[in-house]
């Protein structure tokens, strides 16, 4: 068994940050379209939406600033190499006990599904979120300003709804995928607590 | 056991970290004061000191002008009137520039609007057909009773309507004052128009106390707050002309077009400016809240500061059928009361509808109205909407605007396709309506009295109109909340043009959303149950 260090004090505060703000975004979000019984109140939880959405773009601005300082951000590039195999152990294998097909290392600690889900939701989700959100909330500043269409509001709307929807899939599929580790809690304690004890033969050294 | 791959950071990136995120933590709580601060209101509170101080800082007691002892003649307001000239040399000609003498617009453009001319409504319909006298008791003047009234006549300015303090003073038919009045009296101790001068008018539009407007009537005279924030003397005290700013007789007002947003800056230093708007005072960031300030871009401030209009104890004109007009019991006309006490039958004007505690109708406005005359010919829609309101989402000038919604069934010529104005008073035998109760020859003569074509022909068409609401103003703790128009089912729901967040809820994409999220779970729960059954993690 190795204990390694798989997520840094900011990577975790990261997490866990943007996990309460996506979550309340999503009561909030949800609430203001009218999906959810009142549980902030109409007012409140617009207000909340709001303060949200610029602590969220704050924290991303910082978790670019620490991916690029780090290199972490290099996690995220996307291979093929080991994607059949892992497509395939989510398949089959994992019901068979078959050992999981990609080794784990500090600098390489997402599968390659995981480093294609990651790098959607980042380059692809959040920014339609942050960008339909931004539209919607100054439409009215920017249909005056550029004479757009007023009927080009609910094109927006319907994206950013749309986009919400994905991320309570993505949230589903997430949580539950994170019980898909040695233990069902091995990875969620990995986010909390940072590091992970891994088996030799699931962890491939430099050397190698 | 520290692990040799895990390198700690250099003490620069953690002290780069540590500022960043007391950044973040700034801004979340920055976000929250992030609210523009409303500048300081001047003159808000209470007005009734402002009032006493204005009448205690007067030069002059009128009771101690010897041309006011009289004594003048029982019923000889021109008597009057020719004693204020000789010091206020120039009232008169001030008062006969406006509309308050006039009733008519002299603007290009709006030829034809007003009461002296061919403006037609769907309440009493036209004063000019006949009834003038009558209609003539709210006219700033004496003697108007036909259109050889003359308007250029300095002594047939009424000065006491506008300025009496004593209460005693009362106008009958022409706009002659009740003989009964103590003409001296009054005439000493005349003052600023305070509410009720301004009221005797504007609270009974349309015949009686609150039928018109719907945010008008004489309930404001003794309102609580509740009903009226700025009238009411639980309120700000306010006076009509402390809004209605009235330099040289010339009240502000909106002479049948109300900008929506009016932001009357003064030219010059000192001028006085017209209040109308509600920014003239509140400025346009009144709210803490920043999303509340943005919503003046588009909603006017009365649209959720008025919740309801004819929040008294009298309803106001809702529906008013003059084709049911007429009906009479052994020959004699009479009237009905529903169990509320509202008039639903007058044989003299038909069957109509009252509305207490009314939710007003909203519409895209930008200040622009066209008005109905006598001579328009009439479009082929119907129901004809006599005042079509200008504005929509995408003008810059337009709000939401509350409204009263007024529906009529009046009589038209459907031959020259033009509204009718019937000659209504008069004794039986005269041909006047009320006088023989037959539409035939009173409108024929009204329309020879208006000097306006009939062809014979009258037949009876649905009408409706859109009277601003603007008064009545409720505290704002009874301004609307968020989802009243924000839902499905709110005030907003018939407002076109726009996407409204929490009213516009397409079921497609709710379908298509929790569609993707009920099949993630099914697949998730799917993969995790044979995993649970292989007995495997």
């Amino acid at each position: 068994m190795r204990r390694i260090v798989l997520y840094e004090k900011f990577e975790r505060f990261w997490h866990w940050a943007q996990a309460l703000i996506i979550l309340t975004m999503m009561l909030t979000g949800f609430e203001i379209r009218g999906l959810l019984p009142h549980i902030f109140g109409f007012q409140r939880a617009v207000t909340v939406h709001n303060i949200l959405a610029v602590s969220l773009v704050t924290l991303i601005v910082f978790a670019i600033f620490w991916h690029v300082t780090t290199g972490e951000w290099r996690q995220y590039i996307p291979t093929r190499k080991f994607l059949g195999e892992m497509v395939g152990f989510y398949l089959t294998g994992i019901f068979k006990g078959a050992p999981h097909p990609v080794k784990k290392h500090r600098m390489a600690k997402l599968n390659p599904l995981q480093r294609l889900a990651y790098l959607g939701f980042k380059v692809m989700i959040i920014p339609v979120q942050v960008t339909t959100g931004a539209l919607f909330y100054y439409y009215p500043n920017l249909q005056h300003a550029f004479g757009w269409s007023p009927s080009v509001l609910w094109v927006i709307a319907v994206v950013h709804v749309l986009g919400a929807f994905g991320l309570v899939a993505f949230l589903f599929g997430h949580v539950y995928l994170t019980t898909t580790g040695h233990t069902p809690t091995t990875n969620i304690k990995a986010m909390l607590v940072g590091w992970e004890d891994i088996p030799d033969d699931e962890y491939f050294d430099e050397a190698e | 056991m520290p692990h040799p791959l895990r390198k700690p950071s250099p003490p620069w990136m953690r002290r780069t970290l540590q500022t960043l995120v007391g950044l973040l933590a700034l801004s979340l709580t920055s976000a929250f004061a992030q609210q523009p601060t409303a500048p300081a209101l001047s003159g808000h509170g209470s007005y009734l000191g402002v009032h006493a101080k204005q009448a205690s800082q007067q030069t002059a007691d009128h009771s101690k002008f010897k041309i006011l002892q009289g004594p003048f003649k029982d019923g000889d307001g021109s008597a009057v009137t020719r004693a204020c000239l000789t010091c206020h040399t120039r009232a008169a000609e001030q008062v006969m520039a406006t509309q308050h003498w006039l009733w008519r617009i002299p603007e290009k453009g709006l030829e034809g609007y007003g009461k002296s001319t061919n403006l037609v409504n769907n309440f009493c319909i036209s004063t000019i057909g006949g009834n003038t006298a009558s209609c003539a008791r709210c006219h700033a003047g004496y003697g108007y009773k036909d259109k050889t009234f003359d308007f250029t006549r300095a002594e047939n300015v009424d000065c006491l309507v506008c300025h009496d303090t004593t209460g005693d003073y009362e106008k009958e038919n022409e706009g002659l004052p009740n003989p009964a009045v103590p003409l001296a009296d009054v005439a000493q101790k005349v003052g600023r128009p305070s509410l009720r001068n301004c009221g005797v008018c504007h609270f009974f539009g349309g015949g009686a106390d609150a039928t018109k407007h719907g945010d008008l009537d004489d309930t404001i005279l003794t309102a609580p707050r509740t009903e009226d924030v700025h009238m009411s003397k639980q309120g700000a005290g306010m006076y009509c002309v402390d809004c209605h700013v009235a330099p040289s007789h010339q009240v502000g007002g909106p002479d049948y077009v109300i900008p929506a947003d009016r932001r009357e800056q003064p030219k010059y230093a000192g001028e006085e400016t017209s209040r109308m708007s509600c920014t003239a005072c509140h400025s346009n960031t009144p709210h803490d809240s920043y999303i509340l300030n943005r919503h003046y871009q588009k909603v006017a401030c009365q649209t959720c500061h008025i919740p309801a209009f004819a929040r008294g104890k009298l309803g106001s004109n809702l529906w008013w059928d003059w084709s049911t007009s007429g009906r009479l019991k052994d020959g004699k006309p009479y009237k009905e009361e529903d169990a509320n006490g509202f008039e639903i039958y007058n044989s003299m004007h038909g069957e109509m509808t009252w509305g207490r505690n009314v939710t007003p109708t909203y519409v895209w406005y930008n200040g622009n109205m066209k008005f109905t005359r006598l001579t328009d010919t009439l479009p082929a829609t119907r129901p004809v909407v006599l005042n079509p309101t200008e504005g929509s989402y995408g003008d810059p000038n337009a709000k939401i605007w509350p409204f009263k919604f007024h529906e009529g069934n009046q009589p038209y010529d459907p031959v020259l396709n033009h509204l009718i104005a019937p000659y209504t008073a008069g004794p039986a035998g005269s041909g006047a309506y009320w006088g023989d109760w037959k539409w035939e020859p009173a409108i024929k003569m009204g329309m020879a009295t208006a000097g306006l074509p009939y062809s014979g022909k009258y037949d009876f068409v649905r009408t409706t109109m859109l009277w601003p609401i603007t008064h009545m103003v409720a505290p704002k703790e009874d301004a609307l909340k968020c989802t009243e128009c924000h839902a499905k089912k709110g005030r907003l729901e018939a407002v076109p043009g726009f996407y409204l967040i929490g009213r516009d809820r397409g079921t497609g994409v709710d379908f298509i959303g929790i569609a993707v999220i009920i099949l993630t779970i099914l697949g998730v729960g799917i993969h995790g149950v044979t995993r649970y059954l292989h007995g495997r993690h």
